[in-house]
């Protein structure tokens, strides 16, 4: 135990008397560890936000579509623009399962419309749905003001309208919106609700949304043949229920064969959580790689220090050899020095790399969390590049003839 | 001559060089009892440094046997003459050979650091060895911040702290000046009357006249083994007793 503490205390001395050289020595280990910690940080950081974010968009709830939401690598696009579209009546169709709660058919047009007053007009951002009163429990809305569109609303045709947060700041900035026209497309309609805010995923505004009812849509604007519909099942428990009951009529009513597969997308809670946990694993073996890299590149340095360092103080080893060091002393002595020196770089890494994924998270409001594996992988890959590239330097020290070790200057 | 401290006989070393064989050491004999002052003479080539390390255990012999306080060295493994250095000799060397970043406190500590020794143990000892030399106010300055004299008594406290059975200086005085050289000479002096065997290797009559006794090598031979002051104005090829 004390010859350990001494060896410790000795590598320390001899970094200490070396400080440059050891932090040029150390910069591609440095880089490595904070590389990690900086990308598994930020990754693990939006994993956690993107989680919230998708379990706010409504428990139990999951949708259907025809278009894949993200893809990634070579895809067929005609495959999908193949499939029929998701109709009404489908919809319709699904409410009758025993474990569905709430079923909305929505309308979304290709491209966002600006919305104006006489006054103000917001930016061509604005996704306009015409929908039903269910869009309200099947996307997560809170009502700020107001009320959310009715049945009654939907059997009239009225042109009435709820906006999202973004779309009331924008036109009736400090003014209560009730009561007040907006215009899509030259045609008004009249606030009838402002929804709380929801804030953003991605840097994406999730406020940037109005929503009508669906036969004024398609009077004033215009029907829109494909739908996209959402479904609440009838208790979180249920959703997987609902889904397989939900794939079952779909498939049904689309006249699919037993053996052909589903012509429709269907995404949740968790095939979210399942796409961004992909993209992350993608991220993670990226950073691998480069932290890979960085650390042979960082080994190959610290090896090359610690031979430098070997032929420096072949007296010195002589001298150690003289007053009764075994070979294996020195060995272990040249060994804890690399290993040393590489841990410090991993820990300065670290903190390099938490600094910058705080430093990220303060000004640029990107959200990060420090996972502990990463610090734990980071140094102890640092301290192994160490020991692994420190071998050869020692056993070189180790080897040398005391006699002529003294004699060298 | 069961009880001798050194105990050389036919010890040869011999190095292969460029094909051709050196006989740096041809069939050596000798004994040193304990708390006898004997010095090594003999001129650069006559393989005075070659004995000075097999009997410091650096350097194993080619043939013969080599006895050091009644343990056999011939044939040890590298382990274990590490040990036997490190508990049985205590080195001075002309360049004082002290490691430059450590302080002089350090510097005379590491013989302990290798015995296995406790902090605190090794600290009081290698403090006591520094006031031994006269040098506690000094304990914490490094070499470069020492006179050569100052050096070498660092040195001198180093090979002493261990308490060692041997104290073996190899040209002690060869880089100090001459006041500098007889202050080390005295204290040589003053550790013999206190009962500690010393080996001095050196090329210097004048140094080995001071000695009890003095064994000069010629060409890897003893050519001379007697009082010191004999031996050392001896001509080169002449041997006086065995």
């Amino acid at each position: 135990m004390t010859a350990l503490l001494d060896t410790i205390t000795m590598a320390l001395g001899t970094l200490r008397a070396n400080v440059l050289r050891s932090v040029l020595t150390l910069l591609g280990i440095v880089i490595g560890a904070s590389t990690v910690v900086a990308m598994m940080s930020l990754t693990e950081g939006f994993r956690l936000k993107l989680t919230s974010d998708f379990a706010a968009l409504g428990a139990g709830a999951f949708q259907v579509q025809k278009w894949p939401a993200l893809q990634f690598g070579p895809h067929d696009h005609r495959k999908y623009e193949r499939r029929p579209d998701l109709t009404r009546e489908q919809g319709e169709a699904l409410r009758e399962l025993p474990h569905v709660a709430y079923v909305s058919i929505e309308e979304w047009a290709r491209r966002p419309e600006s919305l104006s007053t006489r006054e103000r007009a917001t930016k061509q951002s604005i996704s306009v749905c015409g929908g039903l009163p269910d869009y309200e429990r099947a996307n997560g809305v809170d009502i700020a003001l107001g009320r959310f569109i009715s049945h009654t609303d939907v059997q009239l045709g009225r042109r009435v309208i709820v906006i999202g947060a973004d779309v009331q700041d924008t036109l009736f900035p400090g003014q209560d919106p009730l009561g007040q026209e907006v215009r899509v497309r030259g045609v008004p309609f009249e606030v009838i609700g402002v929804a709380e805010r929801q804030g953003s995923i991605l840097g994406e505004s999730k406020d940037a949304w109005a929503v009508v009812p669906w036969t004024a849509y398609e009077r004033a604007l215009g029907k829109v043949r494909n739908n996209n519909i959402a479904v609440v099942a009838t208790t979180p428990d249920d959703a997987p229920r609902a889904l397989e009951e939900v794939v079952a009529k779909l498939r049904r009513v689309r006249g699919l064969a037993p053996q052909e597969e589903n012509d429709f997308e269907i995404f949740s809670n968790d095939t979210s959580a399942q796409l961004f946990d992909n993209l992350a694993k993608m991220v993670g073996a990226a950073t691998f790689g480069v932290c890979a890299l960085a650390l042979l590149v960082g080994g190959i340095g610290v090896m090359n220090i610690m031979l430098v360092s070997v032929t420096e103080r072949t007296r010195e080893i002589g001298i150690r050899m003289a007053l009764g060091a075994r070979r294996r002393r020195i060995l272990s002595q040249f060994l804890v020095e690399s290993v040393v020196l590489s841990a410090l770089g991993g820990l300065v890494g670290v903190l390099l790399g938490a600094g910058l994924a705080l430093g990220a998270n303060a000004i640029w409001q990107v959200p990060a969390s420090i996972p502990a594996w990463a610090v734990i992988v980071s140094l102890a890959s640092a301290g192994g590049a160490g020991l692994l590239f420190g071998i050869y330097p020692a056993a070189r020290a180790s080897k040398l003839d005391p006699v002529e070790a003294m004699r060298t200057e | 001559m069961d009880d001798a401290l050194i105990l050389v006989e036919d010890l040869c070393r011999h190095y292969v060089v460029g094909g051709e064989t050196v006989r740096a050491l041809d069939g050596v004999s000798f004994a040193i009892e304990r708390g006898e002052w004997v010095a090594i003479i003999g001129q650069s080539g006559s393989g005075k440094s070659t004995l000075m390390n097999l009997i410091g255990c650096l350097d194993t012999p080619t043939s013969g046997s080599y006895r050091l306080n009644g343990a056999d060295v011939q044939g040890l493994a590298d382990d274990a003459l590490a040990d036997l250095r490190n508990k049985e000799i205590g080195f001075v060397f002309q360049t004082f050979q002290l490691l430059p970043r450590a302080t002089a406190l350090a510097n005379v500590e590491l013989p302990l650091v290798y015995r296995g020794m406790s902090r605190r143990e090794r600290r009081a000892r290698a403090e006591a060895a520094l006031a031994a030399v006269g040098l506690t106010n000094r304990m914490h300055h490094r070499p470069n911040e020492l006179s050569g004299g100052q050096r070498q008594r660092v040195a001198i406290a180093r090979a002493l702290v261990g308490e060692p059975s041997l104290l073996l200086a190899d040209e002690p005085t060869g880089n100090l000046d001459t006041a500098t050289g007889e202050e080390i000479i005295r204290l040589f002096d003053d550790l013999h009357r206190r009962g500690h065997t010393i080996v001095l290797v050196t090329h210097e009559p004048r140094l080995a006249a001071r000695c009890p006794r003095a064994i000069r090598l010629t060409d890897g031979r003893v050519v001379g083994d007697g009082p010191g002051a004999e031996v050392a104005t001896l001509g080169a090829a002449r041997a006086v007793h065995g």
